[in-house]
């Protein structure tokens, strides 16, 4: 919760009381670990650099299991660097880049923020953390001119995963160009195990000249005021996670993305294609939802996506109000490698000719069928061949194209006994379908087979005569005079038309 | 009598590098101001009067002259109260600028106590906030610049370039309307008054002064919220203590107009 | 815990690294000079050597209190909220120290508002206000004292067109060469860091 400059006194009394307690090292080292809702406890032990990492890096779960005290220099650089291929742009950065370096405490941490303004800077900088509670998140203790450093210390009350960002006048521009990053409070048992962490942050940039004109672009304040941005990147350049920058995971890896959004002015609607979040701490707060595939990012927060990488292939990062990934830049990529799983995506399966009934010539197989019948050269083979292809557009739904059928569900006609043992009835069963339980190869089913009155006569034949031939079973020829005088005599179900 | 001695002092130092850059002062004003934080909710204008404004920056060469003739301005002379660490650190030596240092230069890595005693050495003294704002807010041709097109765009582009690029030579731009160079596009430049400005460290505090932290009428509301370049200038002096110094921040003199 | 010894840490220390002082919650760090910088560069604010003249009219410097530990800062007499907050502050630390600290403790004010703040009227104000003259001085300058005495002290003010001004409110405390020892930035803020540094300042 944000407040008023009135609990600037409560936390100079909590940092007095941090103060008063320091010495006291060995002591607070012999208490037991603090729970979320206990009141905080003193840091224990010596005092600790924080690790800062630069994006897509995260630095490592912390092992501490009590609060410290932490300290953190984070120095602002105003660097020119590409935000596109062959288009340079003065960036204003916590570390040398955009994001900003990340930041990863404890709850119940006391941080010591030493924030450094390098000499060569031209602006007055500041930061304000989402992750502070006291007057302006930081940025009224922390104002800095160039060649100066500013220090401040707060402690982290809340876990959460929270966007720093630069609060000096005019704060839209500090923040268009590139003042912004993440912290991370971890919670006191920490963030579950997983096997890569990435550190992902969105920013909208607005260029006097247009999309990938070539140069030296300055910032343009109307079109940010006009909220028409230039480009949408994900951290910081349009080639910052694409190519051999991609982010790279292997098959079975449990994978954490540490996602911000630091505007200034877009929210980001993202999306990872080809996977699906199996958790989503929303807004980077505490609780999850489940079986996300796209999450709205506002400006100024963040979220905390999982998934696991079941299928190797290069999996694309948008932002998918889509105009901005194809026109703006908005993309990255993540790179699974390792063992293909069918199961879970085959890839492309058949590239079959798609007949409609009643579209153009039929294919080749069943049009010598039919040509053959018509002449009486009709012979077990010819009829095999286009039983086959008409297996594979209807019968093979139900019954696999491998004649397995499906467990419990639908029975199967490879090797069954049940087929084989009554040509006539086979031929019954396709005319008018079948109900009820049978019992196939000693297996139980109970589903339904609806009559297959679209097929004709002759088309039955050449199924039957498939199917009792193929997958090892060892049958006879069905012709269409059998099927005919089938028929003929059996009384078919109402609503089955010929 | 001394100013004289040593304006001629740091004329003959100058030599023909020197002669080259317009040099001495340009009459600005007199003029009203649209200020961006008004003091108080019943000033919407504040009325300057005509001065006298040196028409480029002190340079390296001209801050030379002073700290030899003042050696207590010296960097490893200075008083800690006047100077922070990086007071002249770009000179090779206290005395001496060293090959790497253009003398006509804008000198920066200089404190507002510097700055105040240079002008004070030449007679003259730092403008006004009020005095130096009058003078930026011309364009080429008149002195309202909001008026003419580019201008704004030109300071913000200057304050969107870091600073590591070289400073060029004073007076190489063009003059404004009051015949001034180099007001926005070269250094930050130190005010008599800089620390007349009451803002909090966090710029989004705006309109609600903290009664607890400053005193007064403490209605500060921004006058035009247009004027980018104007709010950076004021976040800049907002940062600074009288003894900083910094890489893109040096200053010029003025003085009460002589004569009719 | 190297931060922390520094704030507890004896005078000596912040000597050598250029006499920074804590500013309430924040503290405006300079880059540390090495323990043996050249001793010529004075640490003192008395290196401002200014004239003013007290509430009795007399011509004082600014160090006129060398070889004591003084509390400074700037009020102006019409002021209505912060300034005799602002006194009623010093009155409180002083409470809180032991006669014989309290007896070696200095405090200097300095008007900002010269023109209306008269001897007679500063003298009206330290009666009204119960001060203990032979420790306490109330100051007036020139404007350009003024100016430069805040500046030094980190002071913002401006003075409105109503004669009234917008004014921080800075305590400082100097020890008895004129260093700064720690400052407080804004009237609301913890001064307990500011009362270690003054006893100690305070000691014989």
């Amino acid at each position: 919760m944000r407040s008023t400059w009135k609990v600037g006194g409560l936390l100079g009394v909590l940092t007095l009381g941090v103060l008063l307690a320091s010495p006291h090292d060995a002591a607070a080292q012999a208490r037991p670990p603090v729970k979320a809702a206990a009141a905080p406890a003193a840091p224990a032990g010596a005092a600790v650099e924080a690790v800062l990492t630069s994006a897509p890096d995260v630095p490592p779960p912390l092992t501490r299991r009590d609060p410290a005290k932490v300290v953190v220099h984070l120095e602002v650089r105003e660097v020119d660097l590409e935000i596109s291929d062959g288009v340079m742009y003065t960036f204003w950065t916590f570390g040398g880049q955009v994001p900003g370096k990340f930041i990863r405490v404890r709850q119940g941490d006391t941080v010591e923020f030493h924030l450094q303004n390098h000499p060569d800077n031209k602006m007055p900088h500041n930061i304000d953390l989402h992750a502070v509670t006291g007057p302006g998140g930081g940025a009224t203790s922390s104002f800095t001119a160039p060649g100066h450093e500013s220090q401040f210390t707060f402690r982290a009350l809340n876990p959460g995963l929270y966007v720093y960002h630069c609060a000096t006048a005019p704060v839209g521009m500090h923040i268009a160009n590139g003042m912004y990053g993440l912290i991370l409070v971890e919670p006191p048992q920490g963030l579950s195990k997983v096997d890569r962490e990435f550190y992902v942050m969105q920013g909208d940039f607005y260029t006097v000249g247009s999309y990938r004109e070539k140069g030296a672009q300055p910032f343009d304040m109307q079109k940010a005021i006009d909220e028409k941005a230039t480009y949408v990147l994900f951290n910081g350049s349009e080639g910052a996670l694409v190519g051999d920058k991609a982010l790279k995971a292997k098959v079975g890896d449990r994978i954490r993305m540490f996602v911000g959004n630091g505007g200034p002015n877009l929210v980001s609607s993202f999306h990872v294609i080809g996977e699906i979040f199996d958790r989503v701490y929303t807004e980077g707060g505490s609780r999850y939802q489940e079986n996300v595939q796209t999450t709205l990012i506002p400006a100024g927060g963040s979220a905390i996506v999982e998934f696991k990488a079941e299928v190797p292939g290069t999996y694309i990062i948008v932002d998918h109000s889509i105009f901005r990934t194809f026109n703006k830049g908005a993309l990255g990529m993540l790179r699974v490698e390792g063992a293909e799983d069918k199961l879970v995506y085959s890839g492309k399966e058949v590239d079959a000719d798609y007949l409609s009934e009643k579209a153009g010539p039929p294919s080749t197989a069943v049009a010598s069928a039919v040509t053959a019948l018509e002449k009486g050269t009709l012979d077990i083979k010819t009829q095999t061949a286009a039983g086959e292809m008409l297996f594979k557009g209807t019968c093979s739904v139900c019954h696999q194209t491998t004649g397995q059928g499906l467990p419990n569900v639908f029975p199967p006609l490879a090797k069954s006994d049940f087929l084989m043992a009554n040509k006539q009835r086979s031929i019954e069963i396709v005319l008018k379908g079948l109900n009820g339980p049978v019992t196939v190869n000693g297996k139980t089913f109970n589903s339904v087979m609806p009559p297959m009155s679209q097929l004709r006569d002759d088309e039955v034949a050449n199924i039957l005569t498939y199917v009792r031939n193929a997958w090892g079973n060892k049958g006879e020829q069905v012709t269409a005079a059998e099927v005919t005088a089938t028929r003929s005599k059996i009384k078919l179900p109402p609503g089955a038309a010929h | 009598m001394r100013a004289v001695v040593l304006s001629l002092a740091i004329v003959l130092a100058g030599g023909s590098a020197f002669a080259a850059a317009p040099g001495g002062m340009a009459r600005v004003g007199p003029g009203s101001l649209r200020p961006l934080y008004a003091p108080d909710s019943g000033t919407t204008a504040i009325d300057v009067r005509a001065f006298e404004l040196a028409r480029v920056p002190v340079t390296n060469r001209e801050f030379l002259a002073f700290v030899q003739s003042h050696p207590e301005w010296r960097r490893d002379r200075v008083a800690h109260v006047f100077a922070d660490d990086g007071y002249l650190r770009h000179w090779v030596q206290p005395d001496e600028l060293g090959a790497g240092v253009d003398p006509d230069q804008p000198v920066t890595q200089v404190s507002w106590f510097a700055a105040k005693a240079y002008c004070a050495a030449q007679g003259q003294r730092l403008p006004t906030e009020a005095e130096w704002e009058l003078a930026a807010a011309a364009g080429d041709t008149s002195a309202d610049g909001s008026t003419e097109a580019g201008i704004r765009e030109r300071i913000l582009a200057w304050y969107g370039r870091p600073a590591g690029a070289r400073l060029d030579a004073v007076g190489h731009g063009t003059a404004n309307y009051w015949g001034v160079y180099d007001l926005n596009t070269l250094v930050w430049e130190w005010v008599l008054d800089f620390n007349g400005t009451l803002v909090s460290g966090d710029s989004r505090s705006g309109a609600s002064a903290d009664r607890m932290q400053f005193c007064g009428a403490g209605a500060l509301a921004a006058g035009d919220k247009q004027d980018y370049a104007s709010f950076m200038r004021l976040a800049f002096r907002g940062s600074l203590e009288a003894r900083y110094t910094t890489s893109s921040l040096g200053f010029r003199c003025a003085r009460d107009v002589v004569g009719p | 815990m190297k931060a922390l010894r520094l704030l507890t840490g004896c005078a000596a220390l912040l000597l050598a690294l250029g006499g920074t002082g804590t500013t309430g919650l924040a503290q405006h760090v300079h880059p540390a000079a090495p323990p043996s910088a050249a001793p010529a560069r004075s640490q003192s604010l008395y290196a401002l050597s200014a004239t003013l003249s007290d509430q009795d009219g007399r011509s004082v410097g600014l160090d006129l209190f060398r070889g004591h530990p003084v509390l400074i800062s700037m009020f102006y007499a019409s002021c209505p909220d912060a300034c005799p907050l602002l006194i009623a502050r010093i009155q409180r630390i002083e409470a809180d120290l032991s006669p014989r600290e309290r007896a070696n403790l200095r405090v200097v004010l300095v008007s900002l508002d010269p023109e209306r703040d008269t001897p007679e009227a500063l003298q009206a104000l330290a009666r009204a206000r119960g001060l203990d003259e032979s420790r306490w001085r109330l100051m007036r300058a020139s404007d350009d004292t003024v100016r430069e005495i805040a500046a030094a002290l980190g002071i913002k003010y401006r003075r409105l067109p109503d004669g009234s001004f917008n004014h921080s409110s800075v305590l400082t405390l100097l020890d008895r060469s004129g260093v700064v020892q720690a400052r407080v930035d804004g009237l609301g803020r913890p001064y307990a860091d500011l009362l270690k540094r003054l006893r100690a300042a305070a000691a014989p």
